[in-house]
């Protein structure tokens, strides 16, 4: 078992930078998720740990070895890929001995690794069948087992469960949780889907336009973002921003002023914005509190969402800014109401005019 | 049924039947004739009055055309296995490593195709004899490559470009080089690319007549289409009609039944289930 180490890594196409020098350490048994929008470099960085890319930059090692040069068989990895990439005209067995074939292991070892892994994954049935006349779960589950039987030490997934459809995906998802506490190997997960980041990661690094934005256990990057983006990106529904102004710091918080003249005091780490800075604060729409009294946030509600359990919001502001709210499932609020809302403190976060977390 | 969808319908009877007696006649003709003998060659009709295999005793006994559907055999079956192993190697080349002049290079493969084969067949005769070649199949084989191998090249380049990407990187990751990738993973696909490919260049060096006529000099050295039109009869003025289409009706039906043994493979959809679901 081993660990990643990523440092200045770079990747051009071309002219074009998609990599902008990433460091990153993954500790031993970890399970680092990488999440981000399409086209952020998420798998981009997942083939360069692969070695399915060439990095133009920077170094990349595994288990302490630098292995920059190394083709991906020898890098100690494997990799399921999002749409399985089965060789079709191999059964499941042979699927998952082709890499040990490759590598002259002998027959009882292979049947023996196979076996394992089958049973593991509870595919012992499908063993001399092909690719197609397995379903969508199947032959996940044969590609998994592929990569387990190469007994990695790092085990690299892009994006496995997106061809699949909701319900096999939260299955999935629970049994490469158990995957996880069985093999107690290191795991590297992309995915664009926050859920399974949040659910199965120890860490998730939210990457953007190829840089890290952010790395932390998925309740730091939930509590605590480090800026604009991550704070918009983790979480569902995504967290409402409004304009406001700074007025000066009081006693380590910084007071701001709400539309309405609904002041509100937030906790902040860095140096106090001057009087008068333009500023974001950020609130999570399951956040926002009905007010008891007739103080607070007076908001108009532009359209309701019900979801059953819980019910969306879609309000605005007195000066016309849009903000989410998410109330119980059966309050019974309608369009064109006027609710008074509360903001805390506590449970808001602001940013600075550079998006940075203050 | 309205009259009008009535016309419609025996149009397209009588088109169907056109295309038909298009391409079946001259083969059923051939049929007929061999079956003739003398001079009921001449008599018109749908069915020889008194058929018999003569004229096919005749052509193995009275030419040497066993020994030439033997040379065409050799040299198709040479030129098939040459042509596609080459043309599976290239098409790896062309269809997955990005290099620089890849365009360029696959056009050039193209633009050899269309030279006419008379335009080249001085200089193939000098590079024939230069190999010592010359009235063997070998030269045939060499000849025939140059319009076998730039069609083979372009249909497995483009069959191997469709190829899901994400295979060849598993196979990578499970440790296998450009070799085993060639061999083990995408052969094996390949298999309706092959059999049309392959089929298709073995009728184009079965048919060949040019090169096939200028290569050779002796009856023994000679190819099935070259022997079938140098066929000659007991003297200098007779043509040997019956013989001719008897030889013509043996070597049709064995392209015949390679279309039918392969039409399966070629239509198979070997993919399937690949990648998705």
């Amino acid at each position: 078992m081993a660990g990643v180490t990523l440092r200045g890594v770079r990747k051009s196409f071309g002219r074009i930078e998609v990599i902008h020098g990433v460091d990153l350490e993954v500790a031993d048994g970890e399970f680092v998720a990488f999440v981000g929008p399409s086209g952020c470099g998420k798998s981009t960085l997942l083939r360069l740990i692969a070695g399915l890319e060439e990095p133009s930059g920077g170094d990349l090692s595994i288990g302490g070895q630098r292995v920059n040069d190394r083709p991906p068989a020898a890098r100690g990895i494997a990799m399921v890929f999002q749409s399985y990439a089965l060789y079709p005209h191999m059964t499941a067995y042979d699927n998952m001995a082709f890499g040990l074939t490759l590598s002259r292991t002998d027959k009882g070892t292979i049947a023996e690794r196979v076996r394992a892994a089958a049973r593991l994954l509870q595919i012992e049935d499908l063993l001399d069948r092909k690719p197609r006349d397995l379903s969508g779960g199947q032959r996940q589950r044969v590609a998994i087992g592929r990569a387990i039987v190469r007994e990695p030490q790092v085990f690299l997934f892009d994006e496995p469960l997106s061809n699949l459809d909701a319900g096999l995906r939260v299955q999935m998802r629970l049994e490469i949780a158990k995957l996880k506490a069985d093999l107690r190997a290191t795991m590297i997960y992309v995915t664009h889907d926050q859920v399974e980041a949040m659910t199965l990661a120890d860490r998730i690094v939210v990457l953007n336009a190829g840089r890290v934005e952010q790395v932390g256990t998925p309740l730091e990057l939930y509590h605590r973002p480090r800026n604009r983006f991550v704070a918009g990106f983790i979480g569902s529904p995504a967290m409402n921003f409004l304009d406001v102004v700074s007025e000066g710091r009081a006693d380590g918080s910084v007071r701001v002023w709400l539309p309405g003249g609904v002041p509100l005091d937030i906790a902040v780490d860095g140096a106090a914005p001057r009087a008068g800075t333009p500023l974001t604060l950020g609130v999570r729409p399951e956040h926002v509190g009905l007010a008891d009294g007739g103080a607070g946030l007076v908001a108009t509600i532009l359209a309701v969402e019900r979801l059953g359990g819980e019910t969306h919001c879609h309000a605005a502001l007195e000066d016309g800014q849009r903000l989410l709210v998410r109330l119980d499932g059966d309050r019974p609020v309608s369009a064109g109401e006027r609710l008074r809302l509360n903001l805390r403190g506590e449970t808001a976060h602001l940013f600075g005019p550079d998006g940075q977390r203050l | 049924m309205d009259p009008k969808r009535m016309i419609g319908r025996i149009a397209f009877g009588l088109l169907v039947l056109g295309i038909v007696v298009w391409a079946v006649f001259p083969f059923a003709w051939a049929i007929i004739t061999s079956l003739k003998a003398g001079s009921a060659l001449f008599t018109v009709e749908a069915w020889p009055s008194q058929p018999s295999l003569a004229n096919y005793a005749a052509i193995f006994k009275e030419q040497p055309f066993g020994r030439n559907i033997l040379n065409s055999l050799l040299a198709a079956s040479a030129v098939v296995a040459l042509s596609l192993g080459l043309a599976v190697l290239a098409a790896y080349a062309l269809g997955r490593v990005r290099f620089c002049g890849r365009g360029l290079l696959l056009f050039v493969v193209l633009g050899v195709s269309m030279f006419p084969q008379v335009a080249v067949l001085s200089g193939l005769f000098e590079l024939v004899r230069w190999l010592g070649l010359y009235n063997r199949i070998g030269s045939l084989v060499l000849s025939y490559l140059i319009f076998t191998l730039p069609f083979t090249v372009w249909v497995l380049t483009t069959f191997m470009r469709e190829l899901p990407k994400e295979l060849e990187e598993a196979a990578m990751v499970d440790g296998a080089g450009p070799f085993v990738i060639v061999t083990r993973v995408f052969l094996p696909l390949m298999g309706p690319a092959l059999a049309a490919t392959g089929l298709l260049a073995f009728i184009a060096a079965w048919n060949e007549f040019l090169f096939a006529l200028t290569f050779t000099l002796t009856d023994d050295a000679r190819t099935v289409p070259v022997a079938i039109a140098l066929m000659s009869g007991a003297s200098q003025y007779e043509l040997p009609w019956g013989q001719i289409m008897a030889a013509s009706v043996v070597v049709t039906v064995p392209l015949i039944g390679l279309v039918l043994l392969f039409q399966r493979r070629i239509v198979s959809g070997l993919t399937a289930g690949a990648v998705k679901g």
